[in-house]
């Protein structure tokens, strides 16, 4: 019935796929941090428990444990009440009944609460992180992507001395970790030359509202984490288009349009715009690479995103936090990665008509 | 009037370490309006590379060392790239590649490849009288137009893809084509069709005068009205396509017919027999004859002796051994 | 041979492999040749000088130590990493790739799974679970076990594209059996290629330690590059400006991954001689 609908067809397709994608990355994220033979709650009652009588510790835990889902719970409401044993011991859950709340759960957008800060939910904490660290994140690709490719499609028409100069810079730039670069950044034009802010999303003495003076400090504490990201990722872009450029170069249909006549910018569209295809799916598969990169440049610079959520939680053992963070991340990564797909469909017949550049499956 | 002239035309790459490699040297022929040249010889003898000089597209590696090309009595030596592109390419000596399949811009729909040919060479021409003209000319190809121009590539049989080169290589009706195996890669069947679509052209007066280079010498044959065979970079004979075929005087091309699975009915038992040796390497200076290593019957004399193009009854042969 | 000499005729590859080669012996020898220690030698963040050349962390240790120590660390990560997971990349992707049907869409579609779920993210989850027992061996096998997917993407399309080749084609008319064809016939072909993707990984494998430890979920028994930036980000070293608390650890991997990058590029260059020019 689809196959008079080829575009339909191929975005359902493409969507069932990262459907099946996304229930494998919950699953990954709800057992992987359950590896450790630690419970959470002994974690966070270590830390709060100090000082309290057995009798009030146990009541903490309990209250904790029927938080986080650990033990059976029986009616609801005000009628909530821990399941016991016969000598009074709440009834544990087993892991795949944790499992099994935890998806229902994140389907109706709860992700638990923070350990932390406690009883702060986790999807409140992520939602005053994420616009931080989308405003940082998706300019930044944008840009790095375009800037990155321009530069390498010129490094693989013109070479000679542009290429020489440009090539081991971009390669250099791209080895660059991209913490490393943030550090470096920071040193220098924050620390030395005090010309930027090292440290935040905006001054300690402005409050976050419509303001001129909010989004003039914003921007400038964004200026160094923008560029860390941003000039790595153009070099890493430049080298892949580079390669590429210099690889369709070579085809017959460039040589062909070079025997007709063609106008040399004419012949040079041709080639960006062949060679970009594939930079695109490359984007698709480093998405999760640069976002990971960019996320640790937050903590550099502790910006107020996403990152800096996830480091406060990795250093308070802040599970239901750090699990909250990881599944947005996985979300957004393939999120993008759809996108991605959907347009190179497209940008580039050759994928509808079953020939499949780059992307398998 | 000679309508095609090729004088004394030598090409070399320029390596990047300073070598000049020789690929072709020493071509020398004239063509009439009308006529068409079969060039033949085995890969790497230099074809592809005559085909960029004789359309004076001189890209570097690639430079003339000598001679001259003149279409029409113009010379295409020693003109601007920018000259080339635009008033020679395409509107006085056109390309028809070889393997279709990856000549054709794998992301662009045909007509939009067709109107970009047609953009690059006439000024203040618009979309609208573009896309008339082209379905005026594809409809002459018998396919079905209109699904043609508006698919992509990928979306093309093998013998709709040849075609669709032919037609865009021609769309400015040039005075002379040159065709670059244009039926390698292709089925019997479809191979057929587009030699048809070729002498349909000539016949409809869309161009006159072309240039058919193959390995296949039996197809040459039927097509062509002279044969000149390319050995390491030169003409070491040209003849009527008759004489070549069936009277080759010149100790290559007879080895060459020797080597090819004849489809003649009279030669249908002789077995092919390889040609013993490999070319010469061109980046090095050749003194004697280039095929004087490979030859069956070479002389002590050939190695040292070079060879010149002489009248041998009324065909060229560059050996001085032939009758 | 004639690769090597092609490839020794490259700039590039000679700069890298004596940048990778050079930081490989300082890490053999440095330990023989300097006197290394980890107790306290002096006064918090002492400038570099006075006998310690890059000077002394937090804890009052010397520099040069904890960054020879740091080196080895990462080195051997990034092998061992590096090992793992060309091995099982080449596995699956020459399986895959030369075997098709069934089985090969089937280890397709778990390397495409695995391929859009960031390593970052399965590194940290499994890292912050393992409070304890987190030793650098065992972080190394996990950026192994998290980071075939890319090698695997990439042995598989050279895979597939040398089984149409006629030579292949021949012998398993021959009747060879599958290992053999794949041990005769195809790991040899796709060798270099391998070699390369390991190059990379071991890169890879370096990076994601570093910022595994940089976010603070590294090694627990052992100094590493990464740790020893976490130390300086967690200590304010930074926006203090003590430079040689970073400086030489940064250094060291940009120059560790620009070395392996470089040999990879200059590599691609001369297997691939369409880049050549």
């Amino acid at each position: 019935m689809l196959k008079q609908y080829p575009t339909l067809r191929f975005i359902l397709m493409r969507g069932g796929w990262y459907f099946i994608t996304f229930l494998v990355a919950v699953t990954i994220n709800f057992y992987l941090p359950r590896l450790g033979k630690h419970n959470p709650v002994d974690i966070i009652m270590g830390k709060s428990g100090s000082g309290m009588s057995t009798e009030d510790a146990r009541i903490k835990e309990e209250m904790y444990l029927q938080e986080f889902g650990l033990v059976k719970v029986s009616g609801s409401g005000a009628t909530r009440e821990i399941v016991r044993d016969s000598e009074g011991k709440p009834v544990r859950t087993t892991g795949f009944e944790q499992f099994v709340t935890y998806i229902g759960m994140c389907l109706k957008g709860d992700l638990g609460t923070s350990f932390q800060k406690y009883p702060k939910k986790v999807v409140d904490v992520i939602k005053e992180a994420v616009p931080w660290t989308l405003a940082l994140q998706i300019p930044t690709i944008i840009c790095g992507w375009i800037v990155g490719n321009v530069l390498g499609a010129m490094a693989a028409y013109r070479r000679g001395i542009f290429d020489k100069v440009f090539f081991p810079f971009a390669l250099g730039l791209s080895a660059f970790p991209f913490f490393v670069f943030g550090m470096l950044l920071v040193y220098f034009f924050a620390v030395g030359f005090h010309w930027f802010p090292a440290m935040g999303g905006y001054a300690n003495n402005v409050i976050p509202s419509f303001s001129f003076e909010f989004f003039s400090s914003a921007a400038h504490h964004y200026v160094l984490p923008f560029f860390s990201i941003f000039l790595i990722l153009a070099g890493g872009q430049a080298i892949g288009m580079r390669s590429m450029g210099i690889y369709e170069l070579g085809t017959d249909y460039i040589k062909y349009a070079k025997w007709l006549g063609l106008k040399e910018s004419k012949v040079l569209a041709y080639l960006f715009r062949n060679a970009m295809l594939p930079q695109i799916t490359g984007l698709a598969l480093s998405l999760g690479v640069m976002i990971g990169g960019a996320l640790i440049t937050e903590m550099i610079f502790s910006y107020p995103g996403l990152g800096m959520a996830m480091l406060t939680a990795i250093q308070n053992n802040d599970y239901p936090m750090i699990q909250g963070v990881t599944l947005i991340i996985t979300t957004s990564v393939l999120i993008a990665n759809f996108t991605v797909d959907v347009l190179i469909g497209f940008l580039d017949p050759r994928v509808k008509a079953g020939l499949q550049i780059g992307k398998g499956n | 009037m000679a309508i095609f002239e090729v004088e004394k035309l030598g090409l070399h790459y320029l390596t990047r370490f300073g070598q000049k490699i020789h690929a072709v040297t020493d071509v020398s022929f004239s063509m009439d309006q009308g006529e068409i040249l079969g060039i033949a010889g085995e890969s790497g003898c230099g074809k592809s590379t005559l085909v960029n000089g004789l359309m004076g597209l001189f890209i570097p590696p690639l430079y003339p060392t000598c001679g001259d090309v003149r279409v029409d009595g113009e010379s295409l030596m020693n003109r601007t790239p920018e000259d080339v592109r635009q008033n020679v390419l395409s509107r006085k000596v056109s390309m028809i590649p070889q393997g279709a399949f990856n000549a054709l811009n794998p992301t662009r729909k045909v007509k939009d490849i067709a109107a970009d040919v047609m953009a690059a060479h006439m000024k203040g021409i618009d979309k609208k009288q573009i896309y008339e003209r082209l379905i005026e000319r594809f409809n002459l190809f018998g396919m079905d137009t209109k699904r043609v121009l508006n698919s992509h590539p990928i979306q093309l049989t093998a013998g709709e893809r040849q075609r669709s080169v032919i037609g865009i290589s021609t769309l400015l009706n040039p005075q002379m084509v040159i065709a670059d195996e244009p039926t390698s890669a292709l089925d019997v069947t479809t191979q057929k069709v587009v030699i048809k679509m070729i002498f349909d052209l000539l016949e409809k007066g869309i161009f006159s005068t072309m240039i058919f280079i193959t390995h296949e010498l039996p197809l040459l044959r039927h097509v062509a009205d002279n044969i000149a065979i390319m050995y390491a970079g030169e003409i070491v004979e040209k003849g009527t396509a008759e004489q070549v075929v069936f009277d080759p005087r010149h100790p290559y091309t007879k080895a060459l017919m020797g080597a090819m699975l004849s489809a003649e009915p009279g030669q249908k038992q002789r077995k092919p027999t390889a040609i013993e040796g490999a070319p010469p390497n061109l980046a090095k200076p050749i003194e004697g004859c280039r095929f004087a290593e490979r030859c069956p019957s070479a002389k002590p004399e050939c190695k040292q002796k070079k060879q010149e193009i002489r009248i041998v009854g009324d065909r060229q042969v560059r050996c001085d051994y032939a009758e | 041979m004639k690769i090597l000499k092609n490839l020794l005729k490259s700039p590039m590859f000679i700069i890298g492999a004596g940048l990778f080669f050079g930081t490989l012996l300082i890490a053999l020898i440095g330990p023989i040749v300097y006197n290394m220690t980890m107790d306290r030698v002096g006064a918090q963040y002492a400038a570099p000088g006075g006998g310690y050349l890059l000077g002394l962390d937090d804890l009052g240790r010397d520099y040069v130590s904890l960054l020879l120590s740091g080196l080895r660390s990462s080195l051997y990560v990034g092998f061992l990493a590096g090992i793992i997971a060309t091995t099982i990349g080449t596995l699956i992707g020459i399986y895959g790739g030369f075997r098709g049907g069934l089985v090969d869409d089937l280890l397709n579609m778990m390397t495409n799974l695995f391929v859009v779920i960031p390593q970052l993210v399965i590194l940290i989850l499994i890292s912050a679970s393992l409070q304890e027992g987190r030793s650098l061996t065992l972080i190394g096998v996990i950026i192994g076990l998290t980071g075939w997917t890319w090698s695997a993407r990439a042995v598989r399309a050279q895979a597939s594209a040398l089984k149409s080749k006629d030579h292949i084609s021949l012998a398993k008319l021959n009747g060879d059996n599958t290992l053999r064809v794949l041990l005769v016939h195809i790991l040899p072909y796709i060798f270099s290629y391998v070699f390369m993707v390991f190059i990379i990984q071991v890169a890879s494998g370096i990076l994601s330690e570093s910022a595994i430890s940089m976010i603070g979920l590294g090694p627990l028994d052992t100094v590493s590059l990464g740790t020893i930036l976490n130390q300086a980000k967690n200590t304010g070293a930074l926006g203090d400006g003590v430079w040689w608390a970073f400086m030489p650890a940064t250094a060291t991997i940009t120059v560790i991954v620009f070395a392996l990058y470089l040999l990879n590029t200059s590599m691609d260059g001369v297997f691939n001689p369409r880049l050549r020019k």
